[in-house]
């Protein structure tokens, strides 16, 4: 029931990423002939009168893209805000849905800009271009703070359970030279080492190394073997987060400092480009 | 902290934001409408709530506005006048942005009013719309713009006929060409082209010329009343000024009546023989055509051959003849004596065929200068040619007759003397037996007396001289003046000194022929005296 849960789970992220990818190929496939030409030209090109930015289509995409990026960001920030909300699903999938919302909507801006980066308004498209791109990144750093299934950051303490926990898994999986066991107790650590962000160190490069070199020896089979060295990894892996916590934890904090604010100088501008549009009278379809 | 450090950051970039969004334009104006561009300028065009209005729009393009409201021009087309002005013209997609964007060959002329036909269809857009032809300053001043031209002719095209006629071209001239102008229609002129007039080229009548230093073709003001006025009179005013008298208008070569024609009023007076002739014998062609008549030859073959023809030219017929007829001729003696043939004597009294028509042919040149040229040597082996060699006749004969000889005898070794020089030559030359002068003989005489005179003597003083009887006769008469008895043998002495000749010297009969006997057989005295 478990596995089938993470199978929907799965099928619908990647029904996410297929909306994006179908919806920017749709996008593109039509609109690439006019957006490729010079600016001056575009008047006279039979897309103009839809898929210019004032036009049905450019004009709707601007208003989609606007209330999908702007639900994206509020329901996630209702939803880790505000105890009303905060027993209505995982988090973890709200961040999903939010990174679904906020990566289509910017798409749609970026076709209702027709590709044309001025005025105030640019601000707050590039302001959306920041956000999106420290998205990414807070992503990246959110992955690296270990977390419980509720999305809840677990605690120090909490990890070095489960680095014991593993370890004990191990050793019942295969019986080793005890000092390959040591490896990854000794290897790294918050024990003063410098903080590795990307790959391995030599030393976990070395260690895997003995690891295998210890399994061929002893002539494991080779499904079981890689289990072995699986569980090792995740050991591994394991250890290098609980190495990187306290960091980690420092730079999210920094992080939210940038992607909040971005956030927010666009939803500012964009409210200001939509005031002086609807001035104007450009009401779209209204 | 991190709230504070966000709240900051939040702050600067928005503050940041708003210096960089000063203006809120959606991108650059076109460069007509670049003076335009700021925020305080966006309600110039843009109505607030309503986009871009019309209105704006005309407020600034007056020319447009006003030509909207005469319901003229491209704008008011039926195509155009429901659209508004955006969706042709819109802006801020850069400085470079062609608003207007006339796409050439695509734009319908018709929409504008003005249908672009016949040649005009092929001009480019610049040829008619160009500064020159706008009238209003106003216009001029704009750096393009294809208002401001009228659909007036003269608009574009220069008056090639400097106000001389109407300003509407169209009443002669269609849009595929200036020239010719086709719709002209000359019968509606007040001069009507009938026959070969519609052939003429108008350039012939209507002629051009320099006028305020340009080319220019007259077509108003020309005289037509008289014929003359375009057609020079090659008769020179001698019929007068009423060609049509006689001529028509199909053509000069063709005449009505020739009845009246009176030809001494041409160049060439009928006179003579010429005034029975048909006109046809001389007017081959056509009678309006002109005939050559300076020389006979014109017309008439030259009989002789070019006989007279000198250093290349032949004299005129009418040196020699005249109108009367061909045998009348005028050519006289004297003009006879100026050639190298003088006619003197009997020749001033012969005809002319006697020398010239020789032949059946008349003949003048060549016909030679020697009397045997014409006339028959009828001495020849008549009389030695050294007297007349190579035929010369003038040696003894002159023109005024042939039997006036003139003949020098001492050229012979006869010499006449005496009564010799007196005699007519005939007495001596011509046997009057012989009746045919041509058939005397000169050569045939010897110098012997015998051959002209009888011997009464009977021979009885011959001997071997062929002239013996010079011995005693002498030319003056027959007298013996040169005997001398006492040269005989028998010398006169005493009584015989004074005695008659007769009485010793008796005439005798010998025969039927009677003589003196002057020779004695013997010589005694008793030959005489005893009888």
């Amino acid at each position: 029931m478990k596995l089938n849960n993470a199978v929907i789970h799965q099928i619908f992220i990647t029904f996410l990423v297929l909306v994006v990818a179908v919806v920017v190929s749709i996008l593109l496939y039509m609109g690439f002939d006019y957006y490729t030409i010079p600016l001056e030209e575009r008047h006279f090109h039979p897309l103009n009168q839809s898929f210019r930015a004032s036009g049905v289509v450019g004009h709707g995409l601007g208003i989609v893209g606007t209330f999908l990026i702007i639900f994206g960001v509020f329901s996630y920030m209702a939803r880790k805000r505000l105890r009303v909300f905060s027993r209505i699903g995982i988090l973890k999938h709200w961040l999903e849905f939010h990174i679904f919302l906020c990566t289509l909507g910017p798409f749609l801006i970026l076709f209702h800009t027709t590709f044309k980066f001025g005025g105030i308004v640019a601000v707050s498209f590039w302001s959306m271009v920041a956000v999106f791109l420290s998205g990414i990144i807070g992503r990246y750093i959110y992955l690296q703070i270990p977390r419980s299934i509720e999305g809840q950051e677990l605690t120090l303490l909490e990890l070095e359970d489960q680095k014991i926990e593993m370890n004990k898994q191990l050793r019942q999986s295969v019986t080793l030279d005890e000092s390959i066991y040591e490896l990854t107790s000794n290897l790294s650590g918050a024990e003063g080492k410098r903080v590795r962000f990307f790959g391995r160190s030599k030393d976990e490069r070395m260690a895997l190394k003995r690891l295998r070199m210890e399994l061929k020896q002893q002539h494991i089979p080779e499904i079981r073997s890689r289990e072995i060295v699986q569980l090792f990894k995740d050991q591994l892996t394991l250890k290098s987060r609980i190495g990187r916590l306290v960091s980690m934890q420092k730079l999210f904090a920094y992080w939210h400092v940038a992607h909040l604010p971005f956030a927010l100088i666009m939803l500012v501008v964009m409210i200001i480009h939509v005031v002086v549009a609807l001035t104007f009278g450009y009401k779209w379809i209204f | 902290m991190s709230f504070k450090l966000g709240t900051w950051v939040l702050l600067a970039m928005l503050l940041l934001s708003l210096e960089a969004g000063a203006q809120i334009s959606p991108g650059e104006l076109a460069k007509v409408h670049a003076h335009l561009e700021g925020m305080a300028n966006c309600t110039q065009c843009h109505t607030l709530g309503a986009k871009v209005s019309n209105e704006k729009c005309l407020d600034c393009h007056k020319e447009i506005k006003a030509r909207l409201n005469e319901s003229r021009g491209f704008h008011a087309s039926d195509k155009v006048k429901s659209k508004d002005c955006i969706i042709c013209h819109s802006d801020h997609y850069g400085r470079n942005y062609d608003i207007v964007h006339l796409v050439k060959d695509k734009f319908d002329h018709n929409e504008t009013g003005y249908k672009l036909e016949g040649k005009h269809a092929t001009k480019d857009c610049k040829d008619c719309h160009k500064r020159d032809f706008i009238a209003s300053n106003e216009l001029k001043k704009k750096q393009e713009t294809y208002l401001g031209l009228s659909d007036q002719c003269l608009t574009c095209h220069e008056d090639v006929h400097q106000k001389t006629l109407a300003v509407n071209c169209q009443n002669c001239h269609t849009l595929d060409a200036f020239k010719p102008a086709s719709k002209f229609d000359h019968n509606r002129a007040k001069f009507r082209l009938k026959a070969k007039h519609a052939e003429v080229a108008c350039e012939k009548c209507h002629t051009r010329s320099l006028r305020n230093g340009k080319d220019f073709q007259q077509f108003t003001g020309l005289q037509y009343n008289g014929c003359v006025n375009c057609h020079k009179d090659p008769h020179e005013n001698k019929f007068g000024q009423t060609c049509a008298q006689c001529h028509v208008e199909e053509s000069f070569r063709s005449v009505k009546s020739l009845g009246q024609f009176d030809h001494s009023k041409t160049g060439f007076k009928l006179a003579g023989r010429h005034q029975q002739l048909a006109c046809k014998l001389c007017h081959k062609v056509s009678v309006t055509a002109p005939v050559k008549h300076e020389r006979c030859t014109d017309c008439h073959k030259d009989y002789h051959n070019n006989q007279f023809r000198r250093e290349g030219k032949s004299p005129d017929c009418s040196e020699c003849h005249d109108v009367s007829g061909f045998n009348q001729f005028s050519f006289s003696i004297e003009k006879h004596n100026q050639s190298k043939f003088k006619l003197e004597g009997a020749h001033l009294a012969a005809p002319c065929f006697e020398c010239h028509r020789k032949e059946k042919e008349w003949s003048f040149r060549n016909i030679g200068e020697r009397c045997v040229d014409c006339h028959k040597d009828i001495h020849q082996n008549g009389i030695n040619t050294k007297y007349y060699p190579s035929q010369r006749c003038e040696n003894c004969h002159k023109v005024a007759a042939w039997n006036e000889v003139q003949f020098d005898h001492l050229q012979t070794s006869f010499v006449l003397e005496g009564k010799h020089s007196t005699t007519s030559c005939k007495d001596c030359h011509f046997d009057p037996q012989l009746k045919e002068v041509a058939n005397q003989k000169f050569n045939t005489k010897t110098g012997n007396c015998e051959s002209c005179h009888k011997d009464i003597h009977q021979g009885q003083f011959k001997d071997r001289r062929v002239d013996y009887c010079v011995r005693c006769h002498g030319f003056e008469n027959w007298k013996p003046e040169k005997f001398d008895h006492n040269s005989t043998r028998f010398k006169l002495d005493g009584g015989h000194k004074d005695v008659a000749c007769i009485k010793c010297h008796k005439v005798v009969t010998q025969g039927s022929t009677q003589f003196t006997n002057y020779k004695f057989k013997e010589i005694l005295c008793v030959t005489c005296h005893l009888r």
